[in-house]
């Protein structure tokens, strides 16, 4: 009689267990990828040229004051300024063609949260904290990039470093799930 | 076992003799909070999805019979019975806030919290919310949509407590007396719910709780709920 | 050996796998590509992420609560009761909170449809520039001969389409709903004119009474102004530490109302006014007075019998009424919806004088509402001019009357009379599938306007309507489209569109003396939108009134029924309104306060009375009168007379989009075309039969939390 094979020596679970492998592994390098690289924008929008002029961020991003989200900029306030200075460039030939059609610009935000997280701009903005500790040194980057290891320890680290005092409310689930 | 002393924050009065059992409650609850509807066939096999409800009670045979109405949500337990049997930690308790918080996120649906909530408070969804085309635009984008499988109930709107000390603090300043009301308590139209903050002694909230009327829910539990009930005066027991 | 994974394993595990890639990728980046549509001109006040508020007036109904509508980019997203308003101080109802799901509501008439009446396939998409000429071609019809039916509301639609009527003289609007005939407002307005010698709808002080009579008046679920009735019911209970207000129910089937009162007393249908007046008799001899004639015809105690009541408590409660400083009587919609209704009306206000509290604290008022709706009678009228032909174009706005009108009035018939039938609906409901042309009005959170009739409040109050969102599909405002089609017809009205319209109905509010004024009317149109209509300060009403000597006919004994093989029927609405919530899910799905019940239509039966018939819950059984039958589940309710059966009314639609469509079914059918003395339907004294149908279909009760299908 032929003997049995163990269950790990047969070629189905084999084959199963290489495909579930290689599921999780493409599914890991295709979310790291994903996540860790800058979307690509409508318009490659160099922030370091604005930054670097002296521009402040919250020209562009005036919800972050406000509320819960930042906001971006529409024609009107590209426009605004591009009508008149520095025409000559081929991302604003495309900002152009917006504003001619009346379009919104389609941008892709880059920081973003996945829906259970209610993260909200104005308390963070409140408490002091400059755009650059969360979003990165903008005066290098030519289109935002997503920041590395943004994830709830992260968030939690800061909380509990910047303000102690305040580790109740900051660590509360409530806070930012609901 | 030495009484645990249990942190007071928010707290609801139900009065019961202003309540007419009108469920306007129960919609506007449903509005605020992306509550799903689930049809007739889900409410039939007992899947409806009420964060609050009304419980109907008749009491006394024809002639001298008249229902007993007693709106029912999470009573906010200050020792909660869902809580411990959680495996994920889903339910959990929220020190800063005081009252009982379910994770979406961390929920796998074991349902083990529902089994022990003596309140029939906590509502499953059966199956994912079927809000078609443009319905969905009216979903607060304040509150998370839950999908299938997933364990949710009343939350004292804690949306609009987090939206509101955000806002007093931002604007520098403690949080007023009624200025947070949960979607319930603004929508009755007979004034029956009052919403507050029990750790202030002179809010309205801790004010109507001393009545002589109130009692709470399943007391005798040990589960030291945040929602104080007020006796009917005539009916309802009083 | 590869038998061991079978291909269902096989999907198993790549399932997994394909969920785990999903998570690590799904949640954050992916979200990304969802489309955003940013404004390209943002408005000033709007900011992402933040809340903007809009005041306007809600339209589910006719009562007119001020609501406060939370916007968010442009989406409406909750509603809740404005504050500041004088009707309803911030609270709201079931149907103005779920007002959003119209809006959004994926069934709605998206554009300017023509449609083949009784053809196959036979929608038509078409255009307003097709449509404009269309209308003014019919307003050029002989004027005898183009009528107006409407809802009740809004009203400036209402007092626009009265001026083109009268510029084109043709006959005036009509005024239909079937809340307004199940609220008996037109009888009540009489009985008012009669009792008081006003004809105006009388304002009851519930927040300040001590002793209130309700007779058949579900003010806490759809009477009139349930919110500020229920607001006032609150406060009559709660608001003063001396007294607890008393409140007792005299109705056949206890409504909402009835289940929140001290005492409910089920007496016969039928018997309302002769109670009335033994009570009028029995007080007044309490209090010392002489008791009017009509009171003095009747004999308390066999009254007492012929309704149901032992005489003692009849005096019992008489004694209460009499000895109380703030007593009340409301006559509600049950009560005077019968033949006698208008009598019957009159004996409850009787009461009234009878303790006088006219014009008091906790008393009765006078409001300076207009006439609310009109008649069956009217409506009746109109039907016979379309069976005649008489009728060459009807216009059809806010009312479904195919749905709403009992059947036995066959009002769907004689539309297929008319040559031209123009229906503004926002939902394709049964009329408008019953019409030539659909000319989408915007849905009642996209449009302008006002109401100004508000049949509850304390004081003059214009209550204002505002877009919250911008329009979602090719619709147009009704009174834009009458405007223009009157110029097109060469009976221009003095107004550009439906803003100037109503920019004008207001100009003499400016100095009416309200909470706020202005210089000029731009300036006073921005507060207007923004406090969300225009009120005076100080609570007023029409205090002086005095009782005036109408004489009361005398009432006919409640009708005699063959025990257990007869019996009364009572129809009343729900939190469906007038037929046209039940495509509003959240609605459906709302229990029912005293059944519990949902989605569905059912007969409510005394258990005692069932057990003799052997009809169990949940049995189907036949409903007729001699208009009609329906089939409906059974619930076993408790709280009703052993000799009457209800149902609700809302359900049964034909039309009207996917919720409401083949749900329960329409006790229109049952109803009567009957009116009693000032014209309202007299839809409660009709004597019904009840078979089993052998059939049997689970109800969703939501009083069951284990669930009604059994094991599954």
């Amino acid at each position: 009689m032929k003997q049995k094979k163990p269950w790990w020596k047969q070629p189905g679970i084999q084959i199963a267990a290489v495909l579930v492998v290689l599921i999780v592994i493409g599914g890991i390098v295709g979310g790291i990828f994903l996540t860790q690289t800058p979307p690509e924008q409508p318009i490659a929008f160099p922030h370091d040229r604005h930054v670097g002029m002296g521009a402040s961020c919250l020209y562009c991003h005036p919800g972050a004051t406000l509320g819960p989200s930042a906001g971006l900029p529409g024609i009107e306030k590209c426009w605004g300024c591009h009508q008149q200075v520095q025409k000559q460039s081929p991302e604003l030939t495309i900002l152009a063609g917006f504003v001619e059609r009346n379009e919104a610009i389609p941008w892709v935000p880059v920081a973003i949260q996945p829906e259970f997280v209610h993260f909200k701009h104005s308390p963070h903005l409140n408490a002091g904290l400059e755009c650059s500790t969360c979003h990165g040194d903008l005066t290098k980057m030519t289109v935002a990039e997503p920041q590395k290891g943004q994830n709830m320890g992260w968030c939690l680290q800061c909380h509990k470093n910047t303000a102690p005092e305040q580790w109740t409310k900051l660590s509360d689930c409530a806070t930012c799930h609901y | 076992m030495a009484e645990v002393s249990i942190a007071e924050k928010w707290g609801l009065v139900v009065d019961q003799d202003r309540c007419t059992g009108c469920n306007a409650c129960v919609v506007a609850c449903s509005m605020e909070n992306n509550v799903p509807f689930t049809g007739e066939d889900n409410v039939a096999f007992g899947r409806g999805t009420y964060w609050i409800y009304n419980k109907r009670m008749w009491e006394g045979e024809y002639p001298r019979v008249a229902p007993a109405f007693q709106p029912v949500m999470c009573q906010q337990c200050g020792s909660a019975p869902c809580e411990p049997v959680c495996p994920t930690f889903a339910a959990v308790h929220s020190e800063e806030e005081q009252i009982n918080l379910q994770v979406y996120i961390r929920c796998i649906g074991t349902r083990y919290c529902a089994n022990n909530c003596p309140y029939h408070a906590r509502q499953f969804n059966f199956q994912d919310p079927d809000i078609p085309e443009p319905m969905n635009s009216y979903l607060n984008p304040d509150v998370t949509v839950r999908s299938k499988g997933v364990m949710e109930k009343c939350t004292f709107c804690v949306q609009r407590i987090v939206g509101g000390r955000q806002t007093a603090s931002a604007e520098d300043r403690p949080l007023r007396d009624g200025e947070v009301t949960p979607a319930c308590v603004a929508a009755c139209p007979s004034g029956a719910l009052v919403f507050g903050d029990l750790s202030d002694p002179n809010s309205r909230v801790s004010q109507m709780a001393q009545n002589e009327r109130q009692y709470k829910l399943m007391d005798e539990l040990g589960t030291k709920p945040k929602v104080t009930y007020l006796k009917g005066g005539g009916r309802n027991g009083g | 050996m590869s038998d061991k994974i079978t291909r269902r394993d096989f999907l198993k595990i790549a399932g997994a796998g394909a969920a785990v890639s999903a998570v690590l990728t799904g949640c954050g980046p992916m979200s990304r590509y969802i489309v955003r549509r940013p404004y390209t001109e943002m408005p000033e006040y709007n900011q992402t992420g933040l809340n903007t508020y809009y005041a306007s007036t809600c339209r589910e109904c006719a009562a007119g609560c001020g609501i406060i509508v939370r916007t968010k980019e442009g989406r409406a997203i909750t509603i809740e009761g404005n504050p500041q308003h004088p009707l309803n101080r911030g609270r709201l109802c079931a149907r103005g909170i779920t007002a959003q799901q119209g809006l959004y509501n994926p069934d709605r008439v998206i554009g300017p449809i023509f449609q083949a009446r009784g053809a196959a396939g036979r929608q038509a998409k078409t255009t307003w520039d097709e449509t404009i000429p269309l209308v003014s071609d019919a307003l050029k019809s002989p004027a005898d001969q183009v009528a107006f039916l409407m809802g009740t509301a809004p009203d400036h639609l209402y007092d626009l389409v009265n001026e083109l009527t009268t510029a084109i003289g043709a006959p005036a609007p009509l005024r239909y709903s079937a809340l307004a005939s199940f609220e008996g407002r037109t009888t009540l307005q009489e009985a008012a004119n009669r009792t008081f010698g006003k004809p105006a709808l009388p304002y009851f002080d519930l927040a300040n009474a001590e002793v209130v009579f309700s007779f058949g008046a579900n003010f806490l679920e759809t009477w009139l102004s349930p919110v500020s009735y229920s607001a006032a019911y609150g406060d009559m209970r709660q608001a003063r530490p001396t007294r607890r207000g008393y409140l007792v129910a005299f109705e056949p089937r206890q409504s909402l109302t009835g289940g929140n009162a001290d005492e409910w007393i089920p007496i016969k249908p039928g018997s309302e006014g002769l109670v009335a007046l033994a009570l009028a008799r029995l007080v007044a001899e309490a209090r010392g007075e002489a008791p009017s004639a009509a009171a003095r015809s009747v004999d308390p105690t066999a009254v007492a019998e012929a309704a149901g009541i032992e005489p003692a408590k009849l005096a019992e409660l008489a004694r209460l009424f009499a000895s109380s400083e703030h007593s009340l009587a409301i006559p509600g919609g049950g009560a005077i919806g019968q033949h006698q209704g208008l009598a019957i009306a009159q004996a409850i206000l009787q009461l009234n004088v009878v303790v006088n509290n006219l014009g008091m604290i906790g008393g009765v008022f006078l409001t300076t509402s207009e006439q609310p709706a009109t008649t069956l009678t009217e409506v009746s009228n109109l039907v016979q001019k379309m069976n005649n032909s008489q009728v060459k174009v009807l216009f059809i706005h806010g009312t479904n009357p195919v749905f709403e009108l009992p059947k036995v009035l066959g009002f769907a018939e004689a539309l297929a009379k008319v040559p031209l039938v123009i229906s503004f609906a926002t939902f394709p409901d049964e009329t408008a599938m019953f019409s030539d042309y659909i000319l989408p009005d915007h849905s009642p959170l996209e449009s302008f306007g006002y109401q100004r009739l508000l049949a509850a409040a304390d004081r003059p109050v214009y209550s204002s309507i505002q877009p919250v969102v911008a329009p979602l599909y090719d619709t147009r405002a009704t009174a834009d489209v009458l405007l223009a089609a009157a110029a097109a017809a060469g009976k221009p009205l003095p107004y550009t569109d439906e803003v100037d319209f109503v920019q004008q109905k207001i100009v003499p509010l400016i100095s009416a003396g309200g909470f706020y004024s202005a210089p000029e009317i731009q300036t006073f149109w921005s507060r207007w939108l923004q406090y969300g209509g225009w009120w005076v300060t100080e609570q007023g009403l029409d205090a002086d009134i005095s009782a005036a000597s109408g004489s009361i006919a005398a009432f006919n004994d409640p009708a005699a029924l063959e025990e257990d093989k007869q019996f009364y029927l009572v129809v009343y609405p729900t939190q469906l309104g007038d037929g046209a919530g039940a495509n509003r899910p959240w609605l459906q799905e709302m229990p029912d306060p005293m059944t519990t019940l949902t989605w569905n239509t059912w007969v409510e039966i005394n258990p005692e009375t069932a057990d003799k018939l052997g009809i169990h819950d949940d049995d189907v059984v036949r409903v007729t009168t001699p208009f009609g039958a329906v089939e409906a589940s059974v619930y076993r309710y408790p709280a009703i007379r052993p000799d009457t059966i209800a149902i609700p009314f809302g359900q049964g639609h034909t039309a009207l989009g996917r919720w409401a469509e083949g749900r329960g079914a329409n006790p229109a059918a049952l109803l009567p075309a009957a009116v009693n003395e000032a014209g309202d339907l007299a839809f409660s004294d009709v004597t019904a039969s009840i078979a089993l149908t052998g059939k049997r279909r689970p109800l969703a009760r939501v009083e069951n939390r284990g669930g009604v299908y059994g094991e599954h």
